[in-house]
């Protein structure tokens, strides 16, 4: 009881000491909130991301095979049967043709994905905000911010452009909902002879092949073994995309980097401020509370009272701001960096889980270096000599 | 008022304010999850591998199925120079 009447009485000091001299304290608040901010943006924001895509990538395809040359993806053939014939295990195997469409009116990527109409279930009807899938040559379903974007309003029949600057004809007949656009923001969906014809490709040739497996246990045996029927193939599995978005949003990408430096520089700041910035009013302050009875240990005790205050406040207030810009306000500061130049501008819908791991890393990253860095000043305010001083 | 209780207790209120806003966002979440299931046939039917996150390079489109050198080969000499390109990680090549 005695040593937090002790403590409470040393904070209510610490605490004066910091209305003091509240517009530097207050400056100091407000650059360490600053940079918590910053760090606890990119942490949410990839955790809101992550979460999504855990939570929605959990049926993607078993294996993804694509063909590769001179380290870039080329189109498969589709002579590929014969190949895997050998290969037991596999339940179901699917073609597909997909790629981008570069919109030279705005400057937009659609991302255009073309299926034979068999290998697509009805089920996908639920996905459309009306109409029906694309069900002959010419048909096209598209994403509302796509019909925004080509201008088409109240039109259905557009045409796009071959790679030989022909035109091919297409018709709207659905468009996806607005709340599956996490993954259908950009896209075309068309018969894959469509999509085989828009990109020039040639009869047989496919983007890639979609695998199912039969058992799930399987899945890395019967990727090596694709592998080594189709050499010079990219073979992806489920696992491999799964742990994708734990890789990409990471503290190594070049933002994460830029946010951690800034971090690191404004609390190396921060501790050269506390170890040089002792004036000759503060030591001499300090020597009268020694030459009143106050000990090392209670000099130091002040010190870190006064350093918690900042440390926890910034804290907070940061991690709280941060919280708010990314779950009400989209994250805003950082998508013009996460977006880029797009000319389609999805904003995926972001609410981060309250997640301790994230709470106490940023709480780790910020309070823990800044106490660290005032410990030494503290010891050295605590050994200041009264005679010397006054 | 005590300044330290004063501090204790617009402390408390931030963190009470964290807290708040996390029970909020459990529950978007957890509605979230409820409208999964049409978004997880999606995946499945479209064998879509990727968010609609960043639409400029295809990289950052669709990182799953790129690799780390995709940035750089359109033309020899070629330097990554979409700004999302800084957001995102390379993923390992496969």
């Amino acid at each position: 009881m005695k040593a937090i009447s002790k403590n409470l009485n040393i904070l209510d000091y610490a605490a004066s000491l910091l209305v003091r001299k509240k517009y530097k304290n207050m400056a100091v608040l407000l650059v360490f909130s600053a940079v918590i901010f910053l760090l606890a943006s990119l942490q949410l924001t990839a955790t809101a991301l992550r979460t999504v895509a855990d939570d929605i990538l959990t049926t993607v395809p078993d294996i993804t095979v694509q063909q590769m040359s001179a380290g870039r993806q080329v189109p498969l053939e589709a002579d590929y049967q014969q190949a895997f014939s050998g290969i037991f295990g596999i339940r179901e195997l699917r073609e597909r043709i997909w790629g981008y469409y570069f919109d030279e009116k705005n400057g937009a990527n659609y991302t255009v994905v073309g299926l034979a109409p068999g290998s697509v279930s009805g089920g996908l009807k639920d996905a459309l905000a009306w109409g029906r899938l694309p069900e002959k040559s010419g048909e096209v379903v598209l994403a509302a911010p796509v019909v925004d974007n080509m201008q088409l309003g109240q039109r259905r029949h557009f045409s796009l452009f071959r790679p030989d600057l022909s035109l091919q004809s297409f018709q709207m007949v659905g468009s996806f909902r607005q709340d599956t656009g996490i993954l259908t923001n950009d896209m075309m969906l068309m018969t894959q002879s469509d999509a085989g014809e828009l990109f020039a490709m040639a009869d047989g040739q496919l983007t890639d092949l979609l695998v199912d497996v039969a058992n799930p246990a399987e899945i890395d045996t019967i990727a090596g073994k694709i592998a080594d029927v189709l050499p010079g193939t990219r073979v992806v599995t489920k696992m491999q995309i799964q742990k994708t978005y734990d890789v990409v949003f990471s503290w190594r990408s070049g933002f994460g980097s830029i946010c951690l430096l800034t971090s690191v520089f404004a609390f190396i700041i921060l501790a050269w401020d506390k170890a040089s910035g002792f004036s000759p009013d503060e030591q001499k302050e300090m020597a009268i509370l020694k030459v009143v009875g106050w000990q090392t240990r209670d000099i130091m005790l002040l010190r870190f009272w006064e350093s918690a205050v900042v440390g926890l406040f910034a804290f907070l207030g940061g991690y709280t701001l941060a919280w708010i810009h990314v779950a009400f306000f989209d994250a805003f500061l950082l998508k013009p960096v996460m977006l880029g130049w797009s000319v389609l501008r999805p904003t995926p819908a972001l609410f981060p889980p309250f997640q301790l791991t994230d709470f106490v890393l940023i709480g780790a990253f910020s309070i823990i270096p800044y106490m660290a860095a005032t410990i030494v000043p503290a010891w050295k305010s605590g050994m200041v000599r009264p005679d010397s001083v006054i | 008022m005590r300044k330290s209780a004063f501090i204790g207790l617009l402390l408390a209120s931030l963190f009470c304010l964290d807290i708040f806003i996390g029970i909020y966002l459990g529950e978007r979440h957890e509605r979230f999850k409820s409208e999964q299931e049409i978004l997880r046939l999606v995946v499945k039917e479209l064998g879509s591998t990727d968010l609609v996150v960043a639409t400029e390079a295809r990289y950052t489109r669709h990182p799953s199925v790129s690799d780390g050198l995709v940035p750089f080969m359109d033309h020899p000499a070629d330097i990554e120079h979409f700004p999302s390109g800084s957001f995102y990680h390379p993923v390992p090549s496969r």
